[in-house]
Order: C-alpha cells, then structure tokens, then sequence
C-alpha cells in the first residue's frame, strides 16, 4: 500500500515537472508580435503592417491602415493615437512614415545611412533629417531607393542590406533602426514559393533598433 | 521585290549556286584517332583547313555521334559538349564561354539563322537528322563573321554527298515524369515521335538530295494539381532539298532551300500577385532559308566564291484568355534577311590570302514594335581580309581584320591573331586574340511592349523611349524619372575582346588532351534599365550601352581509347564571370549580405558569384564501345550550382543568394547495325529522371526511346 501511495507520488511528481519542463521549452509562435530587449538593442518581430486581405484590379491590397510604433517605450500603438507624439514610425506595405510633417504633430525626422548598425556609433554632425512631404518620404519610397529592393522576376522584395533609418524621434532624441525582414516569421519566401504565399506572408516587419534617451547623437 | 531578291534568283536560273563550305568526304571507317588527324575544318578560317593545323580552339560533331546519342534536334547534341550551356528562357539557347545565347552566331552550311526571341535562337528549330558535322569555333569571330560572333560560331554542315541512296528513320520515345517508368499510353505520360526521308542521287551532273523531317513531342505536366502542361506539346516539320551542279572541271553550282514549321500548342496560367489568368492559344514558327552558291576555280592557286542567301523568319503567337473572353494577344514577327557575298581565295605554297565582301539588308516587321505593316530595316555593307601563313609545317600564323558599316548604328572593326605551333609530337600549341562585336537588335531600337499579363510593366526601345516618356509625362502619367532616363541615347554595338591560350598534349598515342584558358572582356553591353514610372506604379524600361563585364576560365578535354572500340571523353569547363560595376561597388565598401543573425556585414570580395545564371562547373562524360557492327554509349552531363535570385537585396549576386541545385543527366544507349543497312536503336535520356520544376521547366523526366532505320536504297 505504501509502494503504491509512493509510486502514485512519484508518478504525480514525474508528471508535473514533465508538465512544467514542456511549458519552459515550448518555443515561441515564430509569427507572433513580439518585442525583445537585449542590452541597448530591442528586436521587433512580426509587426504586421497592412497586411494583405484581398485583390482590387488584380493588385494585392490591405485595409489601407497604419502600424504605429513607439521607439522609447517598445510598444505598438493605437490608431487612435495617430494624432498624437505618441508615435515614432508608422508601417503600411512598405512605406515608412516618421511622425513628422504630412505624416504627424511631431517634429520628428529621418534619413537613410549606409553601413552596417554596429558601425553607425554617432551621427554625423553633418547628417541633414528630412520631413515627410506627401507624395515624398524622408524614407525615400522605391525599389532599389530607400530601404528595400524589389524584385519583378521573383515578386519578392527584402530589406537592403546596409541600410540604417536614422530616427529623430516625436520627442527629438535619436534611435537608429535596421529593417532585417518584411515577411512573417522573418523569412523570404524563396523565389519559387507560390504568388499566394508571397503575398499572404508579406507586409510583416522584422527590426531591432537603438534608442538614445539622453538626447545625445552617440549611441 | 528587293533588287538582292532579284540577283538571287537570276543566280539560280543560271544553275549558278553552289554549297561552297565544307566539301569534305566522311569516312565512317577511319578510326576515331586517325579520323581526327585527317578532320577538315571550315568554319575556323573560312577555308578548309586539317583541324590539327587551326590556330583557334575548335570542337568538331560527327554524325556518328550524333546518331550513336540519338539525338534529334541541336540542343540535345549540343549539351553533351564541354562548356556548352543550354538556356531556358525563350526557346533553348547556348551559352558559350559564359556569354548569354545573344552572342552566338548559329549557322546552317556558313549561312546565319535569323528569327531570336529576347537574343535567343532557340536551337531545337535545327533538326540533325540530316547533319554531317558541327563545327564549333569558340572565341571572338567576327572577323570573319561580324555582329553575333562575339563568343563564338556554331556551323552546322548538312550531308552533302550526292551518293544514290535513300533511307528513312523512325523513333518513338515514351515517360512519365513523376514515376518514371510508366508505359505509354497510361496517365500522365508523354510521347515523342519522330520520322525522317533522307535521299540523295546524281543524274547528269545535278547531285539532288533532300530531308524531310517530322517530331511530335507531346506536353509534361510536371505540377501537381495542375493542368498546366510544360513544355507544351509541339509539332516540328522540316523540309530541305539541296542541288548541285558541276558545271565544268573549275565551276561548280550549287543551291539548297530549307523549310522549318514548329507549331505549339499553348494552355498556361500566369499568376500575378495571386490573380490568375489562364491562356489558351498556339505559336507558329516558320523558317525558310534558301542558299546559292557559285565557285570558280580560277587556277591551282585562286579560287572565288559567290553566295547568295535569303532567309525569312515568321513568328507568331495568338492567345485567348478565359477570364477575359474578348480579348485575344496577337504577337506577330517577321524577319527578313538578304546577303550577297563574295570570297577569294589566292594560295602560295606557304600562304593563303582571303578577300571578301559583301552586302546585307535585314527587315523586321513586329506587333511588338509599332504596326506589323511597319518595316523596320538596317543595312550592311562589310568587307574582310585574313592572310593564313603556314612558314613551316610546324607554325602558323593568321591575322584578319574585318569592317562591318551598319546604316542604323556605328561602324565596327574586328582584328584577329591567331598562332600555332607544333612543339613536338607530343605537344602543340596555340593562342588568340581578337574581338567581336554584336550590333543592337531591333527590339533594343524599336520595342513597344507593355505586359499586361504580367503587371503592365512596359519595355520601350531606345529609339522612341524619349519621346514616348516626354508624351506621357505631359500627359501627366508619369510618377518618376528615374536616373537612366538621362542617359537614353543612339545605341552602339557591344564589343568583346577574347584572348584564348591553350593546347593538345598526346602523352602516349591513344590519350589526348587538350585544354585551353579564355578570357573575354565585354565592354558596352546593352542592359535593359528602369528609366521611369507610371503614375499607377508600373516600370517603363529601355535599352542603354552601360554594362562591362567579363568571363574567364578554362576548358579541358581528355580523349581515350582503347583497340580502336573503347572510348572515353571527359570534358570540363571552369568558369568566372563579374559585372564591372559590381566589382567597383564591392572594392568601395559600400555592398553588405547579412549574417546568419540577419544583421547587415559587409560583403566580401570571394563571397562575390559573378553574373547570373552561370555554374563555375560543368562536366562531361562519355564511354563508347562501337565495333561497327554493335555500339554503346554512356553520357552523362553535370552541371554545378548556378544563382537564380537576388536574395539578400544587395543588388549584386553572392553566396547569399538563392541557388538553383547542380544535376546530373545520364543519358544511355545501344544500337546495332546490320549488313542490309538497317539500324536498330535504343536507350534512355535522363536515366535518373532528374527534374526542377522551377529552374530548369523544359526538361522532361526520364524518357526511353526505340528508334530504326532502314536504308531503301543503297
């Protein structure tokens, strides 16, 4: 009897840490939001960004809604809030808006830097942010012009590498971002991959960035 | 008709035509090393010349290789050859010296085959049933042959023989390429069909031989779940009738006309961001080609030559499309080709001077262009010199040069060195250099294409984008001028300068080698470039002269054999190639990959895979046993990895991006051949049933094939 109410124990126990180990190692779902934070560097997966909902003329479209995002506080923000400094970059396909000008109250800017994150230690002092001007950007839009590069033959477009969107954000401080991915899960589709999946999986960002709180253009 | 229309025919009512390349006699019993020795070459010097003694690298096909392959048309021959690449796009296109199909000059009997879709000659419009041998001159050859020869020329010789004789072939072939081993008939297998009349005969002095030629090869459907069948099932027809005149001990007469028909029937869907548009329709292809040809043997030590060729190309495409029931694609394209040419040959006994000129007037009419009753036309007037010295048997020497004036675009002039010489009996020698040009085509100049089943891009030649772009513009339906637009200008032709070095090494007598180093600098390439965008967001493009680029690498050939009936062929090509500009951005630290974090790194120069499209290796292999009365022959063709796609984003190719996988192809068989003249065959293609759907749609699974052929007159 005693064996048995020490075996049924044992078991008990067996299986609760079983239970407990599955739930430490259960990954997380690749394709969720999520925002991470590892020294002065915050990674930022799945952000969707006007995802795809259906066909008009052909051409894939979305909602026609914004993604916001705050740099200084790591979080997505309402749409409610698009009215407000609340905000330092808004998503939508692949246009990149800064709350700046046409795009919002604050008096952000931006400009595309070429190098690698890590290398980008300061701003230059001669670096000249720019506003957004309806129908223009500060994050240059175009193929091949600001952050992306899209390929007709393979329908499929990816961030360029080497390219870092320096951020003056709606409070005025700096934050230095680099676009990794614009598929879910953060991976391309490969060039083989049907239209359809291509266009269900695009529209999701993946970045990590750095935000300077102290006002400083070192990073 | 055109004035050369005229003087063509009035050459052929005067019986003054004649075949003047290639007058060699095929001698089936000659051993292969032997026959080697004696092989006469045309198509290096424009002169017959033994293939031991052509300074320039050259290949040479027989016809008993390429029946024992059983192959059927030139692209199958073709990619059994070291460093011959065939392309997908367009038809079938030989890559050569990795320079795209574009800069390959293919002939029939030393006459251009015209008809390109996208610089693209698609080589399966060139039945082999017929073919006595094909010679392939790799390196810059437009000093003898003008635009094209800018990687090389591929000369296919017909039988010419004139022999009574008349025989006819029959093969059938069968698969299925998802379980491979289907029997005909049962789902998803596909057939092949293929029939030729070959007869020849001399009556009076006239020598008259035709061809006649029909293969069927019905359409794959590779893709699960799908209809859609690839490649399409398509009929090819080809008809040819050569004469020949001796009109006395020093003229001869010669004329051939060859007809080619390919039909295609087409069911496909293009996929467009998700929106599917089902097409349904046909693709005719005509070619006629007709030759004549006069030489005269003036003395032992001049002889000249007159040839005349006209050749007409139509190409055409009509397509409905299910969910737009109204709407049909009528593609149509016309070209027509004239040239009349004379050539003088004057030999010493150490020497031989070659004087030629010439005449040419090309016409297209396209839809694609404007109206298909609009002609477009370039004419060229051309001449070329080439003096071939022999001062001893052991070292030659030729140096030509060649002028090309063309009415549309720059003139274009291209030398050439070539040396050889004989080092011993075991080792000889060879190099050289010289430089070839491709004049622009007229979709470069003329194109008016917008793709409305592929997102309404547009491509506009380089003649009419300005104005085109201005009118949209003021018509306010332009978003953007990009850069490029600023450099639209009068295209000029692309020049290549081509160095090649190498040699034959006979270690012991049935063991050869030959190997040789190229290297070609591509200089004023046309690339089609984005030059503005509509206000809808689709890419208006054009032609500009700015790419340089180049290729190089080494190709090696070892031939054995082993008591006459055993051998074995290795072939292998090592090949890089670079973009220029790309090689400038690299050296300027400005092009970044990702590492596997997918954080940005700057890109290294040995990360670098050069141009698309292209495999740094390729290998060939093939064992033959054939006593004359049996044969047997293994091939098999690899190909290495070759980049597909721009992966990373960085604009440039790199060991970042996406790859097609290497393959291997065998291809087997076994025939024998009976005293009554009949030939029994058969084998396997694709023995491994190797496929890739996505880069490689034209290749069908493993096929067997049984094939006779009976001579009814012998």
């Amino acid at each position: 009897m005693k064996n048995t109410i020490i075996s049924a124990l044992a078991l008990a126990v067996l299986f609760t840490a079983c239970k407990k180990d599955k739930t430490i190692t259960q990954p997380a779902d690749p394709n969720a939001f999520n925002v991470s934070v590892s020294g002065k560097i915050v990674s930022v997966k799945n952000l969707p960004a006007d995802t795809i909902v259906g066909l008009v003329g052909g051409q894939p479209v979305g909602v026609g809604k914004y993604s916001f995002f705050n740099l200084r506080t790591n979080t997505w923000v309402a749409n409610t809030d698009s009215a407000s400094a609340n905000w330092d970059l808004a998503f939508s396909g692949s246009t990149i808006r800064i709350n700046a000008g046409t795009s919002g109250p604050a008096a952000g800017g931006a400009f595309v830097w070429v190098g690698s994150f890590d290398n980008l230690a300061t701003i230059p002092a001669d670096s000249v942010f720019k506003t957004d001007n309806y129908p223009a950007y500060a994050i240059t839009k175009g193929s091949g012009k600001g952050w992306y590069s899209y390929d007709g033959a393979t329908n499929l477009l990816n961030p360029i590498p080497g390219r870092v969107l320096v951020i003056k954000t709606a409070n005025g401080k700096y934050a230095k971002v680099e676009i990794l991915n614009y598929y879910r899960g953060g991976v391309t589709p490969s060039a083989s991959a049907t239209d359809e999946v291509k266009t269900s999986e695009q529209r999701y960002y993946t970045f990590r960035y750095t935000f300077q709180s102290n006002g400083s253009t070192t990073f | 008709m055109k004035p050369t229309v005229s003087l063509f025919i009035a050459a052929i009512l005067t019986g003054s035509s004649v075949l003047a390349q290639g007058q060699r006699i095929y001698r089936p019993e000659d051993t292969t090393r032997a026959k080697e020795l004696n092989e006469v070459v045309v198509t290096a010097t424009r002169t017959e010349r033994k293939l031991t003694n052509v300074a320039v690298p050259v290949k040479l096909i027989d016809q008993r290789t390429i029946q024992q392959a059983g192959s059927l048309r030139l692209r199958d021959i073709l990619q059994e050859q070291a460093g011959l690449y065939m392309t997908n796009g367009f038809g079938a296109g030989v890559q050569m010296q990795g320079l795209n199909p574009d800069y390959t000059l293919i002939m029939v009997d030393g006459e251009p085959l015209v008809g390109r879709t996208a610089g693209v000659l698609d080589l399966n419009r060139v039945a082999v049933g017929n073919i006595r041998r094909i010679e392939i001159v790799k390196g810059p050859s437009s000093s003898l042959y003008g635009s094209e020869a800018m990687a090389g020329v591929i000369n296919v010789i017909t039988d010419n023989s004139f022999k009574k004789r008349l025989n006819t072939g029959l093969r059938y072939g069968f698969g299925n390429p998802d379980e491979g081993w289907a029997l005909p008939g049962s789902r998803k297998s596909f057939d092949n069909l293929d029939f030729s009349l070959q007869g020849s005969t001399t009556i009076h002095k006239i020598g008259i031989q035709f061809f006649s030629n029909a293969n069927y090869l019905d359409g794959v459907s590779f893709r699960p779940f799908s209809t859609e069948r690839v490649p399409q099932p398509i009929w090819r027809l080809t008809n040819q009738l050569q004469l020949n005149y001796r009109i006395s001990q020093r003229t001869k007469a010669s004329f051939s006309i060859r007809h080619a028909y390919d039909h295609i029937k087409q069911e496909f869907a293009v996929s467009n961001n998700g929106a599917v548009t089902n097409s349904y329709g046909r693709e005719a292809n005509k070619d006629l080609n007709s030759s004549g040809t006069l030489v005269h043997q003036f003395s032992d030590k001049v002889k000249t030559a007159l040839r005349l060729y006209a050749t007409a190309y139509n190409g055409s495409q009509v397509l409905k499309f299910r969910e737009i029931p109204d709407s049909v694609y009528d593609d149509e394209f016309r070209q027509h080709f004239y040239r009349a040419e004379n050539q003088t040959d004057i030999s010493w006994e150490k020497a031989t001077l070659t004087l030629g000129a010439g005449y040419a007037v090309d016409q297209v009419n396209s839809t694609r262009y404007d109206e298909v009753s609009s002609r477009k036309q370039n004419t060229i007037g051309y001449g070329f010199a080439q003096y071939d010295w022999s001062p001893s048997e052991k070292f030659t020497v030729i140096a030509g040069i060649r002028y090309d004036d063309n009415k549309l675009f720059a003139a274009a002039v291209s030398p050439k060195l070539a040396l050889r010489y004989t080092v011993s009996k075991k080792l000889s020698l060879k190099a050289s250099a010289g430089r070839g040009f491709k004049a622009p085509d007229f979709r470069q100049l003329y194109l008016n294409f917008t793709n409305n089943a592929a997102g309404g891009y547009s491509v506009f030649g380089s003649i009419d984008a300005v104005k085109i772009i201005d009118e949209l513009n003021r018509l306010g339906q332009i978003a953007e001028i990009r850069e490029d637009y600023s450099k639209l200008k009068q295209l000029t032709p692309e020049y290549s300068t081509g160095l090649n070095a190498g040699g034959t090494y006979t270690p012991v007598e049935p063991l050869s080698i030959t190997f040789n180093f190229f290297r070609n600098d591509i200089e004023n390439l046309i690339d089609a470039r984005e030059v503005a965008v509509r206000s809808n967001g689709t890419q208006i493009f054009s032609y500009i002269n700015v790419k340089n680029a180049y290729t190089e690498g080494a190709e090696m050939e070892v031939r054995w054999e082993w008591k006459k009936f055993f051998q074995v062929n290795a072939g292998y090509q090592f090949l890089y190639t670079a973009d220029k500009a790309d090689l400038k951005k690299i050296r300027s630290k400005s092009v970044f990959t990702r590492d596997e974090n997918g954080y940005s790194r700057l890109l290294e120069r040995r990360e670098y895979s050069g141009l698309p499209n292209r495999s740094r290796h390729m290998l060939n292999l093939k064992f033959c046993y054939d006593d004359q009365s049996f044969f047997a022959t293994f091939r098999a063709i690899y190909r290495g990895k070759w980049v597909v796609s721009d992966a990373d984003g960085n604009g440039l190719y790199n060991s970042h991006d996406e790859f097609a996988d290497g393959f291997v192809l065998f291809n087997l068989s076994a025939g024998r051949q009976f005293k009554n003249g009949i030939r029994l065959q058969a084998g396997m293609d694709n023995a491994l049933n190797y496929r890739d759907v996505n880069n490689l749609p034209n290749l069908p699974g493993r096929m067997f094939w049984l094939g006779a052929q009976f001579n009814l007159i012998h």
